[in-house]
């Protein structure tokens, strides 16, 4: 058995998991979530007693039908797709621990590409809020020991990163918060009751629609002073919750997303700058992708944006807060992420109709491995390969090799497409 | 690979080299005595020829600093590395890496090319406030640091709050205040036969160190909030303590951005990376730097906002040319000018002994061959000396030429961090000590694969 292994299940990154092997397989593993599971034991999300598909060799795509090749030949057929794009996108890397991020930002660097990071929708208006009002921020460490005051906004950590609740922020017993959730007021904003809901009081249902209502009458409330223009039910509760707190952490989700998200971050934003006024208070994206952290700290370091660059732009780089346009890409390369299931079927349908070649690295069979015209399995980052990820509060953990495995780490395949290219344009 | 440096003006206060003309000899990556054949000969005729800079205070990892970069606060790692070589530098020394940010603050290092890098641990009193508070127990007190040392890969430590305070009120009876735990640390650098880096501040100035010689304090500059604490500081510094200056540039503040910037890292008070600048602390710090004659006050800014590196060439002209202080200060604040050897002393040798390089900071024979060769008029009276100091001709990094003819011509030079080798071994309430962390104590420590390359020092 191996002790304290990490865990690459969702950004929490759970260092506790003790992983039992026997001979090249895992067989047991204790203090693992459902996201866990489905990547230790390789089975569906949810649906732990289904198999996930690996892909077993390097596949190229022929009349519609995938035929299993030899790496060299896979990485002919990406290098012809290479060499001929005008236009092309890196996207995803979300899923992929920081050698491969640091590869596949090189390799766009030397392809004049587009790099597009899965959940850009999700993080571009959160940086922007920053940008605009500034940054408290603590680590997940903090937030456990002393937080007493937690909302969930948009977000359902009982499904996009399971143990979040048990390890920092609602049951957790931190140094000031020895009695756990006894010690803590928990509360929640959302659309529809979810299991998180359980917990939380108050819980506050609102209307598709109503956030922008909901945050504008806590801010008029708490910092104007005044009373909201329109009410909605619950404002009042959780505007004394928020004003009560000693120390607070807000945990929004990938629900702002489907509402106007700019201008929730920016509420959001600005109204814990006034609660910095009173207590410490984090503002804080629940990133559920294993390594979403590590690709947004990477970009500032190296492009010195966290949006998504573009080294095709005439002027070297560009850095664009929005999602890109699919219209204008003429071919991709998507590594740790699953496009197609977030694609609409007209966008589907247009990259089909252009023709547009898709070359994907995943360990796993997915909705994009079945539209890709060149598919390169690669090894379990954390599990058949050393890798490095930053948790979702961007302190950065070592992932260990448990078992071994024929297939080659992404960033490997991902350093060897960057070399086609420069074979191709001589450097 | 076997050098001659020929004929370079060779200044090395260690060496009493004042200015001497003559020839340096290398063979490999040190500085050996004469050699009867060379590979290479570097003409340094009428050119200045340094140790390598040493930035005792460079605040270039810190966990959170790379959001600054989100409003284009700070450089890239690739430009601050080739801004300290261009400045002749050769090692920066981070100040703030924690328990829990240990591997962040190494990922960060290891991004940082040419330069050598080192870190502080930066100690939290308050995780280990129930041990202070019994004197018996302080040499397990020291036996953990020691061992917190070696596992985070720090190459020192430093305390941030030389206090104990709690938020919580239920928490009081633990407080420990300044005055008494000065005495505790104390004793714990006389334990460690070191100086202990404490970070500056008002309370710690107005507060009387029981043995100054034991105590170096980090980046005084914003801590000079009132007249009377410069002095204060100078005699810290006159009783045989040593300090860094931390200095601020006077201009710009109207445009200064008014954004909060605050990490917390469970400290009493958050880091803060945007501080409000003081016009006032910034020139009581060049003043203080301007009064005091001795030895033992170091070069730094005080972080990367209120002290760029690319300001630090500008910095350097303030003490050695009263006409730049009147340019940028309107004012020349007296007519003392820095001469070569008290600045070389500021950026080489002082920081290499505080920081317990041996072999760094001189041109002795067995020092590493980290060599910076400047330009510079035969007369330096009352001359603009960032004009020359601020960008080197020739660079040297272990013997290898890294700069040459003010281009950077070896951007991939291997590059290392250094941390202290202290063998120490956990004392049985470690566990308790972590007993909060969110991290299991085996994921807590720096492994080989999360910075480097490394370099263990004893």
């Amino acid at each position: 058995m191996i002790e304290s292994v990490i865990c690459t299940g969702c950004g929490c990154l759970c260092d506790d998991l003790d992983v039992t092997i026997e001979g090249d397989r895992v067989i047991e593993v204790a203090n693992v979530c459902l996201w866990g599971v489905n990547k230790f034991i390789a089975t569906k999300k949810f649906h732990s007693k289904k198999d996930r598909r690996r892909i077993l060799a390097p596949q190229s795509r022929r009349k519609g039908r995938a035929f299993d090749i030899s790496y060299d030949a896979a990485l002919e057929e990406a290098g012809n797709i290479l060499v001929q794009a005008r236009r092309p996108l890196v996207y995803g890397l979300t899923n992929n621990g920081s050698w491969a991020q640091e590869a596949a930002l090189r390799l766009a660097r030397r392809w004049h590409a587009r790099l597009e990071p899965g959940d850009l929708a999700f993080m571009a208006p959160y940086y922007e809020a920053l940008a605009r009002h500034g940054l408290y921020w603590a680590p997940l460490e903090e937030i456990r020991d002393e937080a007493d005051t937690i909302l969930f906004w948009g977000a359902n950590p009982i499904h996009s990163c399971p143990r979040h609740v048990v390890r920092y922020s609602v049951f957790s017993r931190g140094r000031f918060t020895e009695r756990g959730a006894e010690e803590r007021q928990i509360a929640a904003v959302d659309i529809y009751p979810t299991e998180t809901a359980k917990f939380c009081k108050p819980y506050i249902q609102i209307d598709p629609g109503q956030e922008l209502e909901l945050l504008q009458g806590l801010i008029a409330q708490l910092i104007e002073g005044q009373e909201p223009p329109k009410r909605v039910k619950g404002t009042k509760k959780l505007a004394k919750l928020l004003s009560e707190a000693n120390f607070g952490a807000i945990f929004v989700g990938r629900g702002v997303s489907y509402g106007p998200a700019r201008k929730l971050w920016e509420g959001l934003a600005r109204l814990v700058v006034w609660l910095n006024t009173r207590v410490p208070f984090s503002l804080f994206p629940l990133a559920s992708d294993f390594n979403s952290v590590g690709l947004y700290h990477l970009l500032l370091r190296e492009t010195g944006s966290p949006y998504a660059p573009d080294f095709g732009a005439s002027s070297g780089l560009s850095s664009h807060p929005t999602p890109v346009d699919w219209r204008e890409v003429d071919a991709l390369l998507v590594t740790g992420a699953d496009l197609f299931w977030f694609l609409t079927e007209e966008q589907v349908q247009d990259l089909k109709r252009r023709q547009v070649p898709i070359m994907v690295l995943s360990p796993f069979a997915n909705r994009t491995t079945a539209k890709a015209q060149v598919v390169f399995p690669v090894a379990l980052s954390g599990i058949e390969t050393e890798e490095v990820a930053y948790r979702m509060d961007g302190l950065p953990v070592g992932l260990q090799k448990l078992i071994s495995s024929p297939f080659r780490p992404d960033h490997q395949v991902l350093a060897d497409l960057e070399q086609i290219l420069a074979g191709s344009s001589g450097g | 690979m076997r050098l001659k440096i020929a004929q370079g003006r060779l200044y090395d206060p260690a060496q009493g080299w004042d200015g001497e003309v003559g020839d340096l000899y290398i063979e490999g990556e040190r500085i050996v005595a004469p050699l009867a054949e060379v590979d290479l000969v570097i003409d340094a005729q009428g050119q200045l020829v340094l140790a390598g800079g040493i930035d005792l205070r460079g605040q270039v990892a810190t966990y959170g600093l790379n959001m600054l970069r989100l409003w284009g606060w700070l450089p890239s790692p690739r430009e601050i590395g080739e801004l300290y070589a261009g400045l002749g530098y050769t090692h920066v020394h981070e100040p703030f890496l924690t328990l829990y940010t240990a591997k962040y603050v190494h990922r960060e290092l290891a991004a940082l090319p040419i330069v050598d890098t080192s870190a502080s641990l930066a100690v939290n009193l308050r995780d280990l406030d129930k041990w202070l508070k019994s004197p018996e127990q302080l040499g397990e007190v020291e036996q953990n640091i020691q061992f917190l040392v070696k596992q985070t890969r720090a190459l020192n430590v430093r305390i941030i709050e030389p206090y104990v305070r709690f938020r919580q009120d239920y928490y009081a009876h633990r407080n420990i205040a300044t005055e008494n735990l000065l005495e505790l640390l104390t004793r714990l650098a006389q334990g460690q036969n070191s100086t202990l880096t404490l970070e500056a501040s008002p309370e710690l100035l107005r507060q009387p160190l029981p043995d100054p010689p034991a105590f170096h304090l980090a980046a005084l500059g914003p801590a000079l909030t009132e007249a009377e604490l410069v002095q204060a500081a100078l005699n810290h510094l006159d009783q045989g303590g040593s300090a860094d200056l931390g200095l601020m540039q006077p201009a710009g503040y109207e445009s200064w951005p008014n954004l909060p910037v605050q990490i917390n890292m469970g400290f009493f008070r958050p880091l803060d990376l945007c501080p409000s600048p003081s016009q006032d602390a910034a020139l009581r710090a060049l003043e203080l730097a301007l009064q005091y004659q001795g030895a033992n006050l170091a070069f730094s800014g005080a972080g990367p906002l209120l002290a760029p590196v690319s300001g630090y060439a500008r910095m350097f002209s303030w003490l050695t040319d009263p006409s730049a202080r009147l340019q940028d200060w309107g004012a020349e604040l007296g007519d003392r000018a820095y001469s070569l050897a008290d600045w070389i002393n500021m950026t080489r040798t002082l920081p290499a002994r505080l920081l317990g390089f041996r072999d760094r900071g001189h041109l002795g024979i067995g020092a590493r061959a980290d060599l910076a060769i400047y330009d510079l008029p035969k007369n330096t009276d009352k001359i603009d000396l960032s004009q020359y100091l601020g960008r080197c001709r020739t660079l040297l990094k272990a013997g290898n030429l890294v700069i040459d003819n003010f281009n950077l011509i070896n951007p991939e030079i291997a590059r290392a961090t250094y941390y202290l080798q202290t063998g120490g071994e956990a004392s049985p309430w470690l566990g308790e000590m972590c007993q909060y962390r969110s991290f299991r104590l085996e994921n807590l420590w720096v492994h080989d694969h999360l910075g480097g390359d490394w370099v263990g020092v004893q």
